[in-house]
């Protein structure tokens, strides 16, 4: 069966901490179409850990120019003077949204500068991600150990933003459900999770029936790992309805890009 | 054949027999077929030997209500050595246990530990050994593969799977590159691109085993790590099924 599936997790260009594959555009396309997904949206692998993170945007939205099937995700720092600069040059680059790693950056998301950076990127018509780490805590560099961002007070944010959709990224199913908790109650319309983090046996379905399978969307985090992981997780361990699956592969992600 | 060699008994809700097929369920969605199962649901650091016995009697039952699907390897606290080894016979030389396990209860390079590998060792079953190397810091008596290594090395007729391959694979392999009677089982970690083939690389097909940590990790994020690695349909079938037939003489 021919399923569009679009990775709404992916990276290009090179981690520090491990040498990685497929990580040019023709080699990713190439390893995640062995598992059918016909389009990703990337980020910088490279942007995580420079100082100056804008540096790696214009060179991402080259490296995607020549790919229908890659979309540039670019990387803001909001702690940097003139980061506003930088929201607007990814839209000028015609990114689709914006990536932050606040672990990485040193700042809060409760800081006041992400509201103010929601505002800005919802004004740009650009999602924002909001990436909670990039691996296992339990192995990072020893001179380098980042702890992962706390997901409280995402859902003040959401209320305060409701014109900017925001994609939580790399959270696992007990940070999911946690903010699901909190928000005892349907979560708010532009809020989704990316799922490449999700774990346990059926644990995928688990987090859509209690989330709702509208707020989650497909994600390898490839080429870091292996795509394989997200597409059995999706496709065979779990037994969502046609329905769901639709959403999951590529109805939520056009449906984000739609309303940004 | 497809076995799955790290997977624990469900907790949870409903009749033990409910979630031990629930977990049948989902492995065959995956085309596991066969799943070595060990602990039960205590999951005490320091169990004491009734919590033991307990423990491996869920796994007995598991293996008595599905003999065709599950495995049971006996858990052990080896601070209790003479109830260590009274379970030993209880659960392998009664059966229907196939090998053993350790988690965190003792570094496996202890003394205490040495006598169970001889009794391993008469009995020609194997030896999954929970690893891990923790930036953030081990558990008190959490082993990782340099007291595997240690171990392995006091006795060569045994065969050990050294359990997550610490978890830092790269670092894991290295360690235990050069002691041949340890296996690495490649259960447990996220799915990082390239850890089943740095360790067929490094140690050798022959020495990687499949396994999931299931039911706190998907069988698929697992599987995956086999599934999607860039080797050899021969080197697939050895690491999914092949090596753990050998090692336990299915």
């Amino acid at each position: 069966m021919n399923r569009t599936i679009i990775d709404c997790n992916a990276n290009l260009g090179s981690w520090p901490f491990r040498r990685t594959s497929y990580n040019t555009p023709e080699d990713l396309l190439e390893r995640i179409g062995r598992v059918g997904i016909t389009q990703a949206w990337v980020t910088s692998l490279d942007a995580v850990v420079l100082k100056n993170v804008a540096a790696a945007n214009a060179p991402l939205a080259e490296a995607v120019a020549e790919h229908d099937a890659l979309r540039a995700v670019g990387t803001v720092n909001p702690s940097w003077p003139q980061w506003e600069r930088d929201v607007a040059e990814c839209a000028e680059l015609g990114m689709i949204g914006v990536r932050v790693n606040p672990n990485y950056q040193a700042w809060l998301p409760t800081d006041p500068i992400f509201g103010e950076l929601l505002s800005a990127a919802g004004e740009l018509g650009l999602f924002v991600e909001l990436t909670v780490r990039m691996t296992d805590e339990r192995h990072h560099h020893p001179l380098m150990m980042v702890p992962p961002v706390a997901l409280g007070g995402l859902l003040d944010l959401c209320a305060r933003h409701q014109e900017t959709t925001i994609m939580v990224a790399n959270a696992n199913n007990a940070q999911v459900l946690g903010v699901a908790r909190d928000a005892a109650g349907p979560l708010p319309e532009r809020l989704y999770f990316e799922m490449s983090h999700i774990e346990s046996v059926g644990g995928v379905q688990a987090v859509a029936d209690q989330i709702g399978v509208e707020h989650l969307l497909f994600g390898t985090h490839a080429p870091y790992y292996y795509p394989e992981a997200a597409t059995l997780k999706v496709f065979d361990e779990c037994d969502f309805s046609e329905a769901e699956l639709e959403a999951l592969t590529h109805g939520n992600a056009e449906g984000l890009l739609a309303a940004r | 054949m497809v076995i799955d060699c790290h997977v624990h008994v469900q907790s949870g809700l409903g009749t033990a027999e409910d979630r031990m097929g629930y977990l049948l369920a989902y492995a065959g969605r995956l085309g596991i077929e066969r799943l070595c199962l060990s602990l039960g649901t205590s999951r005490d650091q320091r169990p004491t030997p009734e919590t033991v016995r307990a423990d491996n009697d869920m796994v007995r039952a598991a293996v008595e209500r599905y003999p065709d699907r599950y495995l049971g390897f006996c858990y052990l606290n080896p601070c209790y050595l003479r109830e260590s080894l009274d379970e030993i016979e209880r659960c392998i030389v009664d059966g229907p246990f196939v090998g053993i396990k350790l988690w965190i209860a003792l570094q496996c390079d202890q003394p205490n530990v040495d006598p169970i590998c001889e009794r391993a060792a008469e009995l020609g079953v194997p030896i999954l050994q929970h690893t891990w190397i923790k930036v953030t810091g081990n558990q008190p008596w959490e082993s990782t593969p340099w007291e595997v290594a240690t171990i392995a090395r006091r006795h060569p007729e045994v065969t050990f799977i050294c359990g997550h391959s610490g978890g830092n694979w790269e670092l894991g392999y290295r360690i235990v590159e050069e002691v041949p009677n340890v296996l690495c089982e490649v259960a447990g970690g996220d799915p990082e691109l390239g850890q089943t083939e740095t360790g067929v690389a490094m140690l050798g097909a022959e020495r990687i085993v499949y396994g999931s940590d299931a039911p706190g990790r998907s069988f698929a994020s697992q599987i995956a790590k086999v599934r999607g690695a860039d080797i050899s349909e021969t080197d697939r079938a050895l690491i999914l099924g092949g090596n753990i037939q050998r090692v336990l003489g299915l």
